[in-house]
């Protein structure tokens, strides 16, 4: 194997990474950073290219141009190195049926030079799945703790989740969060979680992605994109409406209010905006309501050019 | 105890968390000598990424409000009893300053707002709250 690449403090990094599916453009030109370390969630409306995402840093999927890196292996070239490194667990994962939960261990464990029976173990006993328990018999939110357990055997220092909450009980939810707080609590660990769940990333995520037909309209902090993205509402009972600036989106218009979401908020846009009679409100957005704002109007003027005429 | 945050706020979770434990040690629910959940029990009981639990504690041992004493846990320091006095001050007059605010974008004269203070203050007298 190759020496120890220099990944410069991502764990992930793409570069212009574009996926094709014969006319349809399923990743367009996607440069994604990855913070070691951190946990990223990947948002984005469904069809949106997560999974095609996830499948390219597995090397399930080749691009069709770009490249990637996982803790600076590139995909393609050092996928051996990569798949030891990066463990990965997907909404209802095909699994063997007729398998035990300690068979599917033992055929994972022969699949890496090493592996720690304790941690899986960790994952599983608290929830009651037993190493007898056959596949077909578990649950929905058990077989997704079954896969999580035996994704995590070769204690990977990457960890992809890919709508592994998606349409999860509570409890079963709250296990899989807590098993990603107990790998990221166990050392630099990076987790990168592909989904909707925006309730649980806005609690558990230090960095978010926006991905929307293909394409990553936003990167950043959590921080960083709440304190950017805001919403303005202008009142104006006794004054003119303002002139809406170029960058608004969401505009919402009324006869003496006016409101429009703004991507890269300073102070100096409220004193841009003031006049007598007229008063300016900052409102804060929540990770859905930036989500709708940002997704929202592309996935409409995509609606508008795919219906039917 | 540290149970209420508000992950859909603008205020960054580990800015809330830290202002709870200010505002306990501030009404003496956390008096100094108490124990803190760990980092990990932190973050799994608020379902919170753990490095936001450990950013928490290492910003307010900073602060001098909390000590790690190694292999035993997080502590409230023995100097967060002073703390305390000034801590009281700083969230009470920050709500006034919101008050101010509000009053102001609604219109309302400074001498108007005053007279109100006066008259919610003399319906309730000390030692008397309405929550």
């Amino acid at each position: 194997m190759s020496k120890e690449p220099v990944s410069n403090g991502f764990a992930i990094t793409t570069h212009s990474l574009t996926r094709r599916f014969g006319r349809k453009l399923a990743l367009d030109s996607v440069s994604a950073h990855v913070p070691t370390g951190s946990i990223y969630g990947l948002m984005g409306p469904n069809g949106a290219g997560k999974t095609t995402f996830v499948r390219c840093l597995l090397n399930l999927l080749d691009p069709t141009a770009g490249s990637a890196t996982v803790l600076g292996y590139d995909v393609v070239r050092d996928s051996v190195a990569v798949r030891r490194r990066i463990g990965h667990v997907a909404a209802l994962q095909s699994l063997w049926e007729w398998m035990s939960v300690g068979d599917l261990a033992d055929f994972m464990a022969g699949c890496y030079p090493r592996w720690n029976s304790d941690a899986v173990a960790a994952v599983l006993e608290p929830v009651g799945i037993e190493w007898e328990d056959k596949i077909q018999a578990l649950s929905r939110g058990q077989r997704t703790l079954a896969c999580l357990a035996v994704a995590i055997g070769h204690e990977p220092e990457v960890l992809l989740l890919d709508e592994a909450l998606t349409g999860l009980d509570p409890i079963s939810r709250r296990e899989v969060l807590r098993n990603v707080i107990d790998v990221m609590h166990a050392g630099n660990r990076t987790v990168l979680i592909a989904g909707q769940d925006i309730a649980d990333m806005e609690r558990i995520c230090d960095q978010v992605g926006f991905l929307v037909k293909g394409k990553l309209l936003w990167e950043s902090t959590l921080e960083e994109l709440k304190a950017r993205v805001k919403r303005l509402r202008i009142e104006h009972p006794e004054a003119p409406p303002p002139e809406i600036p170029s960058d608004a989106f969401n505009v919402e218009r009324a006869a003496r209010q006016t409101e429009f979401t703004v991507r890269d908020f300073t102070p100096d846009r409220v004193t841009a905006l003031a006049a007598p009679g007229r008063r300016v409100e900052v409102m804060d957005r929540s990770l859905e309501d930036i989500f709708i704002d940002l997704a929202g109007p592309q996935l409409r003027v995509a609606a508008d050019l795919e219906a039917p005429r | 105890m540290l149970n209420s945050i508000n992950p859909k706020s603008a205020i960054p979770i580990y800015v809330q968390i830290m202002e709870q434990i200010r505002r306990h040690v501030a009404s003496g629910v956390l008096a100094p000598g108490d124990r803190l959940p760990s980092v990990r029990e932190l973050a799994v009981q608020l379902l919170i990424n753990p490095n936001t639990a450990a950013r928490v504690y290492r910003d307010l041992e900073r602060d001098g409000l909390l000590e790690t004493r190694r292999g035993l846990g997080t502590f409230i320091a023995a100097g967060a009893a002073a703390l305390a006095v000034s801590e009281r001050r700083r969230i009470v007059q920050e709500s006034v300053e919101r008050l101010i605010d509000e009053a102001r974008a609604l219109g309302v004269s400074d001498e108007t707002l005053l007279e109100f203070v006066q008259d919610a203050l003399a319906r309730q007298p000390e030692g008397r709250s309405s929550r």
